[in-house]
């Protein structure tokens, strides 16, 4: 059986928890963004231990530190993907080339969650 | 003097659209780069306009390979999120449909890694038999790819009686022919000289990069979600773990081999247990409490993940796609370190990667 448990932390906490599982040979199956309805990001880092996920969620937050120091690529392409999606920033990660949108979409700058779906298909027109 | 050769995203050698940069002392690979997003569809936010039982079909179209996977998961995460239980029989087909598909991407992907060594007999014997497997894909779900075997609360499809002797039957011939197969594998010159110490990812580079999968197994890290992290009707099936230590191009074939046995054997055991009872819970649009939930499968390729927010409503907030070749893909420049030119799109080839299903 596969099992999901939600934990809440705060910014200070993702460090210290991604330094642990680490340390005790934890993979980290992904991190997930999505915008709440009211358009707040939640950020969840997705921890696999045995037959549970322990997802470590933090909401609220625009900017939030990089682990892909600790996890390497398993941290940083999922921290790439979700700065281009809807925008959340990861201290000491380089962003400096898009990761798997066009860098002519949306001038290489917009997220495509939170651009509204008539300005996309616009976008996609002009291309 | 060094050169840069560039390789894709469309290259004969390469399965699929991906560009490589190649960083080269003569014949000699120094170092590599990789860049992705060639195909980039937009499914995710597509999803978000749809209701549950369009966004199925939708995640389905997601890969032409492994599409039940994909429907199977998001199922399974809706049905988590909102508390629905999906039947027992349905479970069963679910876990059919899903090794029959692991068999034929596995040997998909002997046939092109062969090809690409330039085995074309061994190649076309393992796409013969991946035909036979197709069609009784076909024989099942009515399609070839695309199944449209799961619907929220079980399957959509029973099996007869005549259905699961067929399926049977070929069962027996293919679980044959692999052992010719493994056996010409292990022991061929052809084969060995082209990838044995080709490739090598190291069991501690596997871990500290996050490979998983087949990927990961043929590096010796014993990782499978199907035993590890049992769900849908695994927990029913005996089966085993397949892992080689060698680490290099020639483990990934063996690996993938050896699991085709273990795929015979889960849908050997699915089909004399078979239990009886409703398929599925009906077909009506469901609408999910809200909640959220994330649910893993072993695919072909290795441990797809699906995220799912629901809000009460017949619709996903939000879906959350994260498939095999997004955790291998990253291995790639550590394993063309040290090669050759000339083994590169081997090399690339033998993660087994969806670059379309990455990119989404």
């Amino acid at each position: 059986m596969q099992y999901y448990k939600k934990i809440p932390i705060t910014k200070d906490q993702i460090v210290p928890t991604a330094e642990r599982m680490r340390k005790d040979g934890v993979i980290l199956a992904m991190i997930h963004g999505y915008l709440t309805e009211d358009g707040k990001p939640n950020i969840s880092y997705e921890y696999q231990l045995g037959e549970t996920i322990e997802s470590y969620t933090i909401e609220g937050e625009n900017e939030l530190p990089s682990i892909a120091y600790i996890y390497s690529k398993a941290a940083e392409w999922p921290e790439r993907e979700i700065n281009e999606l809807i925008g959340v920033t990861f201290t000491g990660l380089d962003v400096s080339k898009r990761l798997f949108l066009p860098e002519s979409m949306l001038s290489g700058q917009g997220q495509i969650f939170v651009t509204p779906m008539e300005e996309l298909i616009k976008n996609t027109q002009k291309h | 003097m060094g050169y840069i050769v560039p390789i894709g995203p469309y290259h004969p050698s390469l399965e699929e659209p991906i560009h490589a940069r190649l960083y080269t002392e003569g014949e000699l690979i120094k170092d590599a780069e990789i860049f992705i997003g060639y195909n980039h569809r937009g499914i995710e936010k597509l999803a978000m306009q749809k209701n549950i039982i369009q966004t199925l079909v939708l995640v389905e179209r997601v890969c032409g390979i492994c599409s039940h996977s994909h429907a199977m998961t998001f199922a399974m995460a809706v049905e988590n999120a909102g508390g629905i239980k999906p039947t027992k029989k349905g479970e069963y087909m679910r876990v059919i449909t899903a090794e029959l598909e692991r068999l034929h991407s596995h040997y998909l992907w002997l046939g092109i890694a062969l090809h690409i060594i330039g085995h074309d007999s061994l190649f076309m014997h393992s796409w013969d038999d991946r035909e036979a497997i197709m069609d009784i894909l076909e024989d099942l779900t009515g399609n070839r790819v695309n199944y449209g075997m799961v619907t929220i609360g079980g399957a959509r499809r029973d099996i007869s009686a005549e259905q699961a002797h067929r399926t049977l039957e070929m069962l027996d011939k293919i679980e044959e022919s692999n052992k010719v197969l493994c056996d010409f594998l292990l022991n061929d010159k052809t084969v060995a000289l082209r990838t044995q110490g080709v490739g090598v990812l190291t069991t501690e580079e596997a871990i500290e990069l996050g490979a998983i999968g087949p990927h990961a197994r043929a590096s010796n890290v014993p990782i499978d979600v199907r035993i590890d992290a049992p769900y849908s009707s695994y927990d029913d099936f005996d089966f085993k773990k397949c892992v080689w230590p060698s680490g290099d191009v020639f483990a990934r074939v063996v690996v993938r081999v050896l699991e085709n046995f273990e795929s015979i054997k889960i849908i050997r055991q699915a089909l004399d247990s078979m239990p009886s009872g409703p398929i599925n819970k009906g077909n009506s649009i469901p609408v999910v409490k809200p909640g959220e939930y994330m649910n893993m499968h072993e695919a072909p390729r290795g441990q797809l993940s699906y995220k799912v927010v629901t809000n009460g409503t017949d619709k996903v907030q939000r879906v959350s796609i994260h498939v095999p070749t997004f955790k291998n893909a990253p291995t790639i420049p550590t394993m063309l370190r040290g090669n050759s030119v000339a083994d590169a799109g081997l090399i690339i080839a033998s993660i087994d990667p969806c670059f379309s299903c990455m990119d989404r």
